[in-house]
């Protein structure tokens, strides 16, 4: 399967080239990398390119700031969301509905993703499903922004590679940079976290996938040495006092027809 | 130091490591389990000493051990844990400790929710636990704050010897900020001063007890009490005003996270010529009265904001001792006020104090101070007196 995502103007490689193996992704990493705000522009990417998409959210140790936060914004882009039922969204508790099961194995046109809790013990409940899997292909991506306490070495990285290893029972396949300080990330903490899974990939013969940059500094002369394509973020996962500069995703209504009691990633006016 | 990227919780377990807090004890609840789940990790790391208790009560028992024998320790809990914890910190202020207790509030009453709300306000400044005692309590309304005001709780607690407490949502708790840390290392150990159970071996011996059967010396421990809290509020009073230094129709008083909501709707209505200031206490109590005052008389009218049922609104009033209206709305269960919804309340307020648009035109709103206090005061504001050198 060939895909491509993400059109950046660059005299390196362009997109995000998508492997037959890339059809089931899991995203994973520790607290605070951003896994969820990767995810979720990931898959608005991805639909941009007519892959069906459906991304499930899985995070069962946060109890804010999750996906399901952004659920209207992505049925608006044709994304199925899976997500516990409306009434159990705010519970705190560990719900893992039966659709993830299904979603194990997707068809040719379709790209799944899984946004998983941090650090290994969000990566637990994972391993319930190795059996499953059985030997189908799938990608885990190990999320990494060198800004995050615990991740900001090469060994770090590789220790947290090792925990969610253990715990998920799968492999990591890819790292996904994604260095930044919200509204404070400069080009240089994009590029220090580069550099470190650059480390973390000569070391663990692991590949850097991509990195990510929010729009206004994704082109960035400084970028330009990445030798990996640039996932442009847009930021939904918002605090209420942040407005959202995405005009078009502006809506007034919110998950599951509710109030959102914390961000209001979906855009408000 | 570079910035990090930090979730509160996580912020508050740090910050109280680079002060020098080497025990912690605290039983995990949501939203603010990550505050443990981190220290778990680092305090063994600097050489320190974490326990899981069985139950907030036990470690509100073992924080008073802790501080009893002169270390410096930390606990956290949300409102439930809170309250399950006022017993021990009635002992605590009872027996001049010093202790730092964090809450991260959650919807109520009772289990209420996990989502964040401002409830505890009065439980924290008014009646936290039985007796005539009274917690310092800090109000931080960003991640970069509550690693301030967490520095900041332990040099008070010490300073006076008494319990002090920061407050935050659990927004506060939850949500990810940049961060840099004042103190670099872990800061030099508590001074056991003349009253730390550290070995009686070469001097007297002393007791750390509140069981006092003789009336008159019970009611010298009150008195005590009752001098150090003088001396607080006359020395420790912190607030934050925002776009007051040009004239205002209106003053909006909120803490902590719902103050931010606030300024970004301060700053559209400034944009639209509507001329609204803000009024943060950063100590809710000592609550700034005198401040809070004046900043009420230069207004028409007040509104004040709350992520819970009005439980500030009279310490606003107290105040201004009646001299302006002041209204009043609050969102609880876990639902936050959007910028939109602070808007309407403040042109519902500004319409009732018969103001309109500045006449002078559109004015600018005020430089954005997130995370920096204004510095009305120097000596009263956020942040450590000095950093401290690392141990």
């Amino acid at each position: 399967m060939k895909g491509r995502v993400s059109i950046v103007k660059r005299t390196k490689p362009k997109n995000i080239e998508l492997f037959p193996s890339d059809r089931l992704i899991v995203v994973v990493g520790n607290y605070g990398s951003g896994k969820t705000e990767v995810s979720v522009n990931l898959a608005i990417a991805l639909t941009a390119k007519r892959f069906s998409v459906s991304i499930a959210d899985l995070d069962i140790v946060n109890p804010y700031f999750r996906c399901r936060e952004a659920r209207i914004l992505m049925e608006k882009h044709d994304i199925r969301v899976v997500v516990p039922p409306a009434a159990l969204t705010w519970a705190d508790l560990p719900i893992i509905v039966p659709e993830i099961k299904g979603m194990l194995n997707p068809k040719e046109s379709q790209v799944n993703l899984f946004d998983v809790g941090g650090d290994e013990v969000g990566a637990r409940l994972l391993s319930s499903f190795a059996d499953t899997l059985g030997d189908s292909p799938y990608a885990l991506w190990q999320v990494i922004n060198s800004r995050r306490p615990f991740t900001d070495t090469v060994e770090g990285c590789l220790k947290m590679k090792a925990g969610i290893e253990s715990t998920s029972r799968m492999k990591v396949t890819g790292l996904v940079v994604n260095s930044h300080l919200m509204q404070e990330t400069t080009p240089e903490v994009i590029l220090e976290g580069y550099h470190l899974a650059r480390r973390v990939s000569e070391l663990s013969g692991v590949p850097t996938r991509f990195i990510t940059a929010m729009d206004d500094l994704a082109d960035a002369p400084e970028l330009l040495e990445v030798e990996v394509p640039i996932l442009r973020l847009k930021r939904y996962m918002l605090p209420p006092w942040i407005r959202p500069d995405n005009e078009e995703d502006e809506t007034d209504e919110t998950p599951a027809g509710r109030t959102v009691p914390i961000g209001r990633p979906q855009g408000a006016k | 130091m570079a910035k990090v990227l930090m979730k509160g919780n996580e912020a508050i377990g740090e910050a109280a490591i680079r002060a020098g807090c080497v025990h912690f004890f605290g039983y995990p609840i949501t939203p603010q389990s990550e505050v443990p789940e981190y220290l778990s990790k680092r305090l063994p790391e600097v050489g320190g000493k974490y326990v899981q208790a069985e139950s907030e009560v036990a470690a509100s028992n073992m924080i008073y051990g802790s501080a009893g024998v002169g270390i410096r320790v930390l606990t956290t809990s949300s409102s439930p844990g809170i309250s399950l914890m006022a017993e021990g910190l009635s002992y605590i202020a009872a027996c001049s400790l010093p202790v730092v207790v964090v809450n991260i509030m959650r919807a109520g009453p009772g289990l209420g929710g996990i989502l964040p709300a401002q409830g505890d306000y009065l439980q924290a400044v008014k009646g936290t636990g039985h007796g005539d005692f009274q917690l310092v309590v800090l109000a931080p309304a960003s991640v970069q704050e509550a690693v301030n005001l967490v520095i900041l709780a332990f040099e008070l607690a010490e300073k006076y010897l008494t319990p002090v407490m920061v407050i935050g949502d659990g927004m506060i708790g939850q949500m990810m900020e940049p961060v840099e840390f004042p103190i670099e290392g872990v800061g030099p150990p508590l001074d056991p001063g003349d009253w730390a159970l550290n070995g009686a071996r070469g001097r007297d011996k002393r007791i750390i007890n509140s069981l006092h059967l003789d009336p008159e010396y019970c009611n010298k421990i009150n008195m005590d009490l009752k001098a150090k809290y003088d001396r607080i509020k006359k020395n420790e009073q912190r607030w934050e005003l925002y776009n007051c230094e040009k004239p205002y129709d209106l003053l909006v008083c909120a803490f902590g996270m719902m103050s931010r909501i606030c300024k970004t709707a301060i700053d559209e209505l400034a944009q639209a010529g509507y001329r609204v200031g803000l009024f943060r206490p950063i100590s809710v109590w000592p609550f700034p009265y005198a401040t809070c005052k004046q900043a009420m008389q230069k207004a028409k009218r007040v509104l004040v904001l709350e992520m819970n049922m009005g439980q500030m609104v009279e310490d606003i009033q107290l105040a201004g001792q009646g001299t302006r209206e002041i209204d009043f709305f609050g969102t609880a269960g876990g639902k936050v006020f959007s910028p939109d919804e602070s808007k309407e309340k403040m042109l519902y307020s500004l319409k009732q104090a018969g103001a309109g648009k500045s006449r002078a035109g559109v004015s600018q709103p005020s430089s954005k101070s997130e995370g920096k206090p204004k510095k009305k005061k120097a000596a009263k504001t956020a942040g450590p007196a000095k950093k401290r050198k690392a141990r």
